[in-house]
């Protein structure tokens, strides 16, 4: 095996990504849809850091800082919300708010 | 005269019922409560030892100068925009004295009745703030020194009677009464505002006297020059008729006379201050202020003198076949303000003002004599169901007597001089028209007499008959329970007092008439009224030195009449009641005539008020169909637009809108990227 390039990391952030995208898209648990957000988000934060990696500079890592940080605090926020609308439907299914289209 | 003390301080005047009624407006809910008229008595108190000492003061200079005497005094410069500017201040003449006096001494004496009046009422506090409220815009009224400000106090006083006449505001009768008050006065007012717009137009300025009496810089003495354009002419000749539809509004005359009668929804003490003694005269104030442009136009005076004089009989004819105590009073107040206005009308203001001020004291002792009847037979005021109440209210049984003496004109009591000057101004009159007012006044005046004793002979004497539950409540209560507790009786005595001695304040010589001649409204009056018209005017109408003369022939006819009319009502509704329900019988048309008010009612409902809906009715219909449905038109489209969004991509499903933001930006890229 040769070294780790940068497309393998990439490569893992694009996978990370996909799987995120196609669990939020096919899921209708809303926690287990907020997880796949998550996971989206880590897939991002990899290309980020390997970018940084590949240039040698910190910015990349920099950015994962704010980026994890601002993701716990929303993390919280969403969590809170997820049990607020479990309260009121008894369910965690995001159909039982459909009719918040109008 | 400046340095009197209540002619330095004269702003007091209006303040002090104002912070009155801030005070008891304001604190009286949570605060005050059963305290609030406190705050009243104190500021109206104050307004009316100043009146007094104004007034007196105000004598004495009269008594050592034969020149007029007034003052003009600016507390500010209130409106300044361009060429148009009016102050705030005041102008002080014997005329203002009298009616400062009259407003602020009898309201005084009025809310200390109040205070037993309304005790327990609720909204105790809001009688009373309304009341302090009504002081200030009355004095702002008598004592303004510009059109501006006298209608500031005009339509103040007209607020003021509209809160109070719906006082009651959840009995529908007093909501009614209380619009029509305030929307028929809005037809006075339109015609008194375009006046005073047309004033400022021909003369470049709203104030009576400008500078000050002698300066030529008001419009009263600008309106008498010998130099006025053609123009200013043209306008001299409509400004009266104008001027007058506010007086025939405020003052209750015919057409406008209707709200009046209305108005007796309020509480009796505000039927007694505002729609007796004080208010609805500030059309003969108006017009005895402005006499230099009344005198001018003879078609002006003998119109104010005929409406006065058909006013006065026509009112005088329902009164006599009203049940209701005050409805009694109110036609008898048109009738009297009609006396005033034929008064002021035929050339003899000082006879218009005398009974203003004599009938401002009979009328509050009777208004408030029948509040007492009502007190004490809980609210009722039918008196086909009470008879012989002097066995129940004797105090207030001595009381009446006296005030109906003095409004029925008999002789030496109050009403009996004031009445007489009038009639005795129209009978000397020299046009044809002024003997035929003089004799249907005395015509009126003997209706008044027979309506009065009427009233009096079926409630206070015969056999004791009260309304079935006051009756009860005695019973019940024995003679616990006080019909006539002194805080109501003790303002009554000093009204009858007045009632019984105001007619002395020109009798047997003019001493009012002096007085008030040393205006400056009358000797410019006068001095135009001889000039312009040509007419020998007596210079007693005006107040002028000159030679008195007691017209004793008036004073005999006019004393018999009422005594006659007394007679007649003694027989009919004391000796021989039976007599008079068979009278009834047999003019059961003419009776029902009466009795239905003529019914100006139903005509002004038929030909104004009705159209008016139909139209409000109409409009309403165009503004819906018309107006809506194109609005509704256009709001439709992005309607459709939304609606159609909702049915195909706003579903609802949370991984809908994700699917449709990756395409959308998977398209994106496609377009930047290839």
């Amino acid at each position: 095996m040769s070294q780790l390039a940068l497309q393998h990391y990439l490569a893992i952030g694009a996978i990370m990504f996909a799987i995120g995208l196609i669990g939020f898209l096919s899921r209708r648990n809303m926690i287990v849809m907020f997880l796949c957000t998550e996971l989206m988000f880590q897939g991002v934060v990899i290309n980020l850091v390997a970018f940084g990696a590949y240039h040698g500079n910190l910015a990349g890592q920099a950015f994962t800082i704010f980026v994890l940080v601002i993701a716990a605090s929303e993390a919280s926020l969403a969590l809170g919300l997820v049990v607020l609308l479990f309260r009121q439907r008894n369910t965690l299914d995001a159909e039982a708010w459909r009719e918040l289209r109008g | 005269m400046n340095d009197l003390f209540a002619v330095h301080y004269s702003w007091l005047f209006p303040l002090c019922p104002l912070i009155g009624a801030i005070l008891s407006g304001f604190l009286g809910a949570k605060w005050l409560k059963s305290q609030s008229h406190w705050p009243i008595w104190i500021g109206v108190g104050i307004s009316a030892a100043l009146s007094l000492c104004l007034l007196f003061h105000t004598i004495q200079l009269s008594n050592t100068t034969p020149d007029t005497i007034s003052t003009t005094i600016t507390w500010y410069h209130w409106i300044d925009i361009g060429h148009f500017s009016a102050a705030a201040g005041a102008f002080i003449d014997p005329l203002t004295a009298v009616m400062l006096t009259v407003v602020c001494c009898i309201g005084f004496l009025i809310t200390i009745f109040s205070k037993g009046y309304m005790a327990g009422e609720e909204g105790y506090f809001r009688f009373f703030a309304y009341l302090g409220l009504f002081i200030f815009s009355m004095t702002l009224l008598v004592m303004g020194n510009n059109f501006i400000l006298l209608y500031l106090g005009w339509e103040g006083v007209g607020v003021c009677s509209y809160l109070l006449i719906g006082y009651y505001y959840e009995r529908p009768a007093a909501r009614e009464a209380a619009k029509k008050a305030f929307l028929v006065n809005r037809v006075g007012d339109f015609g008194f505002g375009i006046g005073i717009m047309l004033i400022y137009l021909t003369f470049g300025t709203v104030s009576f006297f400008g500078a000050g009496a002698g300066t030529h810089t008001g419009v009263l003495e600008l309106a008498t020059s010998s130099t006025l354009n053609d123009f200013q002419q043209h306008a001299l000749a409509w400004i009266p008729f104008l001027l007058m539809i506010g007086a025939f509004g405020k003052s209750a005359q015919f057409p406008l006379y209707v709200w009046l009668p209305d108005a007796m929804e309020g509480p009796t003490p505000v039927s007694a201050l505002i729609h007796a003694a004080t208010m609805v005269t500030a059309g003969i104030y108006m017009i005895a202020r402005c006499s230099t442009l009344f005198v001018q136009s003879e078609a002006a005076l003998l119109t104010i003198a005929a409406v006065g004089c058909f006013t006065a009989l026509f009112a005088a004819t329902i009164a006599l076949r009203q049940f209701d105590l005050k409805k009694v009073f109110a036609y008898s107040t048109i009738s009297q303000l009609g006396f005033m206005f034929a008064g002021v009308g035929l050339l003899a203001p000082v006879a218009g003002v005398f009974h203003l001020v004599t009938h401002a004291f009979f009328k509050a002792l009777l208004f408030l004599s029948s509040g007492v009847v009502m007190h004490a037979m809980a609210g009722e005021l039918d008196m086909r169901k009470m008879s012989g109440l002097k066995h129940v209210l004797p105090k207030t049984r001595w009381l009446m007597l006296v005030g109906c003496l003095a409004l029925a004109g008999c002789p030496f009591f109050s009403g009996f001089f004031s009445k007489d000057e009038i009639v005795g101004a129209a009978l000397s009159h020299p046009s044809l028209l002024g003997r035929i007012i003089g004799a249907v006044l005395l015509f009126s005046a003997f209706l008044t007499a027979y309506y009065t004793f009427r009233l009096y002979f079926r409630v206070f004497e015969g056999p004791l008959v009260t309304p079935h539950a006051a009756h009860h409540n005695d019973h019940d209560h024995s003679h616990a329970h006080n019909h006539e507790p002194l805080i109501m009786i003790l303002p009554l005595f000093i009204l009858m007092l007045g009632a019984l001695l105001a007619g002395y304040l020109n009798f047997p010589k003019n001493y009012l008439g002096d007085f008030l001649g040393h205006s400056p409204s009358f000797q410019l009056g006068y001095q135009t009224a001889r000039s312009a018209t040509g007419i020998d005017v007596p210079a007693h109408a005006f107040g002028q030195p000159g030679e008195e003369h007691l017209d004793m022939t008036t004073m005999v006819i006019s004393g018999a009449i009422s005594i006659l009319g007394i007679l007649l009502a003694s027989y009919y509704h004391l000796k021989n009641r039976p007599a008079s329900d068979a009278l009834v019988q047999k003019f059961a048309p003419i009776a029902r005539l009466l009795e239905g008010k003529f019914w100006v009612d139903e005509v002004y409902e038929r030909i104004i008020v009705d159209p008016l809906y139909a139209i409000g009715r109409a409009f309403t219909f165009i503004d819906r169909i018309v107006v809506d449905g194109l609005v509704a038109i256009i709001s439709f489209i992005p309607q459709l637009f939304g609606w159609s969004l909702k049915l195909t991509i706003q579903r609802g499903y949370l991984q809908g809108y994700g699917a449709a933001m990756l395409f959308g930006v998977a398209i994106i890229l496609l377009v930047i990227f290839l």
